[in-house]
């Protein structure tokens, strides 16, 4: 009704003077004219906008006053409370060797040991070692061990043996750069440089450089890869070399902090191929494109589903 | 270096964002209660939240927020009066040359009338209509502090006058 949004206009001060005395004329809206003018002049409460912020001030303190406490025996019982506290903490953090690092969703950490080999520690990892153990005279001198729950590049300064224990197998080394990566139903170990040797379920396999040993799902592999002198994601990539689709989901979940629902595809698929981890759409793409697969993207959450039609 | 989500933290911006709103707040808030100092009270509850959450607030969205939380407090009130408002002592009649005694009497017939009408409206009806009304607020502002439409504001500021000119017209 043409009538009606010119009075909703008018109301919203949207008509010039001529239009609104054309408006009158044309119907009578004698009521409307009455009800725009006195409605207007309505009264709501008026609020002594300086005394409110006052009052409500005074029951939320400004964030970074410190506050005046006045002791007495409550006061005291509570002090004696935290002091104990903070005692038996400070006990347990002195006395305590172990040394963990922690990596959250798309970050990597670099650590240095300290007998000055240096590990890459990939998303989503953890590791932990004695402290005590490694800088005591007598007994680092036997083994430098540590334990990793995720996926991390060693460089591994000439020493006595360097061991890597893991839920799955434990890999030891003398002197060399090698990567291992546990994570769900999935081992591997890549040595690019010196010779690694890894046990796993009571056997122990050695691989020199350029080897790779990889348990997927309880099958275990064993192969080549000459030419890659370091892990890509070092380079801020992550490759696959006939991987089943469900890892590399869930190392894109890993890097970009994402939920990828994947119902009704076959995960089981392998896939050969690598994603970046400087942008969330290249690498998304890169892995559903070569598996004729698209993607919606809802925030955090991903969807990939089969691509139908051409 | 402060980011701009943590600008509502400081003292200055605050009290400067209270100052400017607490009584367009607090009108909001009397067009759905009715009565002074439930409004006020809704109003001061709503900034507590502001203020304990106002790190996680958008300030870009600070008024949106406001104005909503005002709103999900009221609706967990249980007092619900019904909403008559009075007018201004100096309020003008619209013709102000005339002076005849039935004019000014039907005038203020007019003025009763026309204040019971609104406090029929529904609670959504009413709000718009008043912020358009008393605070002067533009169909685009409302849309935005209520988080709505412009289209749903201007539906349901065009169900409220409808509504109001039947009643006033049929008595």
């Amino acid at each position: 009704m043409n009538k009606e949004h010119d009075i909703l206009k008018w109301f919203n001060k949207e008509l010039s003077e001529q239009e609104i005395q054309g408006l009158k004329q044309s119907e009578n809206l004698e009521t409307i004219e009455k009800i725009a003018h006195y409605a207007s002049q309505l009264e709501t409460p008026k609020v002594d906008a300086t005394n409110a912020l006052q009052s409500f001030k005074a029951k939320h303190p400004a964030k970074n006053v410190t506050k005046v406490i006045n002791i007495n025996f409550k006061s005291w019982l509570k002090v004696a409370a935290v002091l104990t506290i903070m005692l038996a903490t400070s006990y347990f953090l002195f006395f305590n060797n172990q040394r963990s690092f922690v990596t959250e969703m798309a970050q990597t950490k670099t650590i240095n040991l300290p007998d000055n080999s240096e590990v890459i520690l990939n998303a989503q990892s953890k590791l932990t070692y004695n402290k005590k153990a490694w800088t005591d005279e007598k007994t680092w001198t036997d083994h430098r061990d540590l334990e990793l729950d995720g996926e991390a590049f060693f460089k591994v300064s000439k020493g006595q043996t360097f061991s890597v224990n893991t839920d799955a197998g434990i890999v030891r080394v003398l002197g060399t750069q090698f990567n291992v990566k546990e994570r769900n139903n999935y081992f591997e170990v890549h040595c690019y440089e010196g010779l690694v040797s890894v046990t796993y379920k009571n056997e122990t396999i050695k691989l020199p450089k350029g080897h790779i040993f990889r348990v997927i799902n309880g099958t275990i592999e064993n192969f080549e890869d000459l030419n890659t002198l370091n892990p890509s994601w070092i380079q801020q990539e992550s490759s696959f070399n006939k991987v089943p689709l469900e890892q590399i989901i869930a190392e894109l979940e890993r890097q970009y902090d994402i939920n990828i629902q994947a119902k009704g595809i076959n995960t089981d698929q392998l896939f050969t191929g690598s994603f970046t981890h400087k942008d969330k759409n290249t690498a998304l793409q890169s892995v559903t494109v070569p598996l004729k697969l698209s993607y919606k993207i809802n925030g955090k959450n991903v969807t990939f589903y089969q691509y139908n039609g051409e | 270096m402060n980011s701009p989500e943590h600008k509502l933290c400081e003292d200055s911006y605050f009290n400067d964002f209270y100052l400017t709103h607490i009584q367009s707040a607090s009108n909001f808030a009397f067009y759905k209660c009715g009565d002074k100092d439930t409004a006020l009270d809704l109003v001061q509850d709503a900034f507590s939240k502001i203020w304990e959450n106002c790190s996680k607030i958008d300030f870009h969205k600070a008024k949106t927020y406001l104005f909503t939380t005002v709103n999900n407090l009221f609706l967990n009130t249980v007092k619900h009066q019904k909403v008559v408002l009075k007018y201004a002592k100096a309020a003008p009649y619209l013709d102000k040359d005339n002076q005849s005694p039935e004019y000014l009497l039907e005038e203020e017939e007019f003025k009763l009338k026309l204040k019971n009408a609104i406090a029929d409206l529904s609670d959504v009806q009413r709000e718009v209509f008043l912020m358009n009304r008393i605070d002067g607020k533009k169909y685009r502002e409302i849309a935005e502090i209520l988080n709505i439409s412009q289209k749903t504001v201007e539906k349901r500021m065009s169900g409220a006058l409808q509504i109001l000119r039947s009643k006033i017209e049929n008595i």
